[in-house]
């Protein structure tokens, strides 16, 4: 799982709030990880592994209202990971590699046309052919591989607009 | 002795009053009867009473302050007594007759007391009469401006002149030293008659800073009068009452004395029937503070649990066994006061924005329970906080044996008082509880217009925990958090409930 990232904004306060793959929340990349837990309705812990209060959460994301030690407060909640993809595919996506592997064959050159379910490269892992196929239509920005290249997951291969 | 046991009452009011009522008859053993407006079907006194009957609707013209509809509902229910709360009808002598006039006791005193109490002039002068200290002043019957003075330097600087045919704060004029009197009679005599078409003035001696201090009493209707000592209830925003506490922080016991004395011979002198509360200006504190007759209320107060906690009496039976016509179940000499109250008055308000009443469902109502902690309410979770009331929510009374006992159960209920959809005065009342002033009981009147500025600036100004933060995403967690909190089933979808969870 993948880890999530919010912008969580009361008044002229705002916060970066990752929550990591283990449900980890940190707060502006602190070092305190805190882990929420819910309770019983609108009651939930908040616990940073030491110390643990109880907090009460309602209200939809643009209003999320936050009952804390007396306090209330009002929260706007928005994805941040959500706008990133939104801004990202108008611009170049990345083509990573899905495993480890080793790069057989580059089927494309850069500034070449692509249409939708293309073939662009070759992997090979486990005894097993793995194509990397064009998302969408497009032109290949950049190759960022060469044949022969042992690649770890995640590793960018090339760009496509 | 006109002794009648009640076995069914009905409760003309709504909210928390109309719910510690409930509670009452239902200890009693008496049926209760709840009125309700159209907005109020659901409400938990409607819900709560043996018998709920649909009054009209909301606007409380048309309802709660209905007094045809009310004797209607009385009779139709074969209701033997009527308890009208405070506010609405409860000191309204037209609606205590009507009740007498369809053979329905008025749980209060009668209608002649009720209009005798209600009238400021005749009240001062009943006070007076009963040998009670008034703040001195005077209509001098020669209105020239040389008379005005001469009274006014009887009275003693400082003054406040006073239109006599009025109030309202119209043609008022505060006058610290003789030397602007001139300009200010000419001033206040303009306003009075242009406000009220009498330049008369009326002389009063300015009590500056004073401290509210009221005192408890109960006429029995067998010529008994006691009184149930103090309530300080200087903590008020703009005439309205937030926190009261007993015993107040300004009296010695032989003030305490002196001022209960009054009150009980006040009571006697004008043979006072059920409960009521003398009010009193007290200038100064210690035996040397002077103290002097405001006004009476001829009803059950809100703040009536304070003394509750610090007596150990139960007002509201006391009530309805003296409408019943039986003796008043304690005597003076078994009255005593015990430890410390403090009250909270939960209010549906939003103190950043200029204590804006609010309205809204409540998405979220957790009470507090814990040691030494009463809380009369009368909402509930999922219920719908409407605009056409009081903004009251609930009130939260703390008590201990000290005053710093009761101060800090009151902070830490306050902090466990959970209350998400509207917003409330809750971190107000704890900058208030927390500010070194109140902590000392150094506090008069003018303490919060002159204060909540400030106070609710400070506490503004922090941001949120983090812990704040990293809860206000848990509701976006995804199918982990299966519960988004009752009464929010109505809101929109929430767009990120599909994202994976990661409650663990």
């Amino acid at each position: 799982m993948v880890p999530k990232r919010f912008t969580v904004r009361e008044r002229t306060n705002s916060r970066t709030v990752e929550v990591d793959a283990n449900g980890q929340v940190t707060v502006d990349g602190s070092d305190r990880r805190l882990a929420v837990t819910g309770l019983d309705g609108a009651e939930y812990e908040v616990s940073d592994g030491l110390r643990r209060c109880r907090v009460f959460v309602a209200g939809p994301p643009d209003a999320r209202e936050v009952f804390i030690d007396g306090r209330a407060f009002r929260f706007e909640v928005t994805s941040t990971d959500h706008r990133r993809l939104k801004r990202s595919a108008a611009h170049a996506d990345a083509m990573t590699a899905p495993m480890p592997g080793t790069v057989v064959k580059v089927l494309v050159e850069p500034g070449q046309q692509v249409r939708r379910g293309d073939i662009l490269i070759k992997l090979e892992a486990m005894k097993m052919e793995l194509p990397v196929r064009a998302p969408h239509d497009g032109s290949v920005k950049a190759i960022h591989c060469r044949e022969g290249d042992l690649v770890q997951a995640g590793m960018r291969l090339l760009d496509l607009s | 002795m006109n002794r009648m046991a009640i076995r069914r009452l009905l409760i003309a009011n709504r909210g928390e009053i109309a719910v510690r009522i409930i509670r009452a008859c239902r200890e009693m053993g008496i049926e209760s009867v709840a009125v309700y407006s159209d907005v109020d079907a659901e409400a938990p006194h409607a819900r709560l009473a043996d018998i709920a009957v649909p009054i009209g609707p909301a606007p409380a013209l048309e309802s709660y302050l209905a007094i045809g509809r009310l004797i209607d509902a009385a009779k139709s229910t074969a209701c033997d007594a009527v308890h009208p709360g405070y506010g609405f009808l409860a000191e309204n002598s037209a609606f205590a007759a009507a009740c007498r006039d369809a053979g329905v006791t008025f749980v209060g005193p009668p209608p002649a007391l009720i209009d005798l109490m209600g009238s400021k002039t005749a009240a001062r002068d009943a006070a007076r009469a009963a040998g009670l200290p008034v703040v001195p002043g005077a209509t001098p019957p020669d209105q020239s401006n040389a008379a005005i003075e001469r009274t006014a330097r009887q009275v003693g600087c400082p003054v406040l002149l006073k239109a006599a045919a009025g109030g309202g704060g119209k043609g008022m004029r505060l006058v610290s030293d003789a030397n602007g009197l001139d300009e200010a009679i000419d001033a206040a005599r303009r306003e009075a008659q242009s406000a009220f078409g009498d330049g008369t003035l009326y002389i009063e001696r300015a009590i500056e800073r004073p401290r509210h201090v009221e005192i408890q009493v109960f006429g029995g209707a067998h010529g008994q009068a006691v009184h149930l000592f103090e309530r300080d209830c200087s903590v008020q925003r703009r005439h309205q009452k937030v926190i009261e506490e007993s015993p107040s922080p300004a009296l010695t016991p032989a003030l305490r004395a002196r001022m209960g004395d009054a009150a009980a011979s006040l009571v006697r002198s004008v043979g006072y029937r059920n409960a009521g509360t003398i009010e009193f200006l007290l200038e100064g504190a210690g035996d040397e503070a002077r103290f002097y007759f405001l006004e009476m209320n001829t009803r059950l107060q809100v703040e009536h649990p304070v003394t509750e906690a610090v007596t150990g009496v139960d007002l509201v039976r006391a009530q309805l066994l003296e409408a019943a016509g039986e003796m008043l179940p304690w005597t003076q000499a078994q009255l005593t006061l015990r430890g410390h109250a403090i009250e909270c008055r939960v209010y549906a308000e939003d103190p950043a924005a200029g204590f804006m009443p609010q309205a809204g469902r409540l998405l979220c109502y957790r009470e507090p329970a814990m040691p030494g902690i009463r809380i009369d309410s009368g909402v509930a979770q999922g219920g719908e906080v409407s605009v056409y009331y009081d903004p009251l929510l609930a009130k939260l009374v703390a008590s201990g044996e000290t005053r710093a006992v009761a101060i800090d159960r009151t902070i830490a209920a306050l902090r466990d008082f959970a209350i998400l959809g509207i917003r409330t005065n809750i971190p107000f009342l704890l900058d208030v509880l927390a500010d070194s002033r109140f902590r000392d009981g150094d506090i008069h009147t003018r303490f919060l217009d002159e204060e909540a500025g400030r106070l609710v600036e400070t506490s503004r100004a922090l941001p949120p925990p983090d812990e704040a933060f990293a809860a206000a995403v848990a509701l976006v967690a995804g199918p982990g958090t299966r519960d988004q909190g009752p009464g929010t089933k109505d809101l929109p979808r929430d767009p990120w409930a599909t994202l994976n969870g990661w409650r663990n």
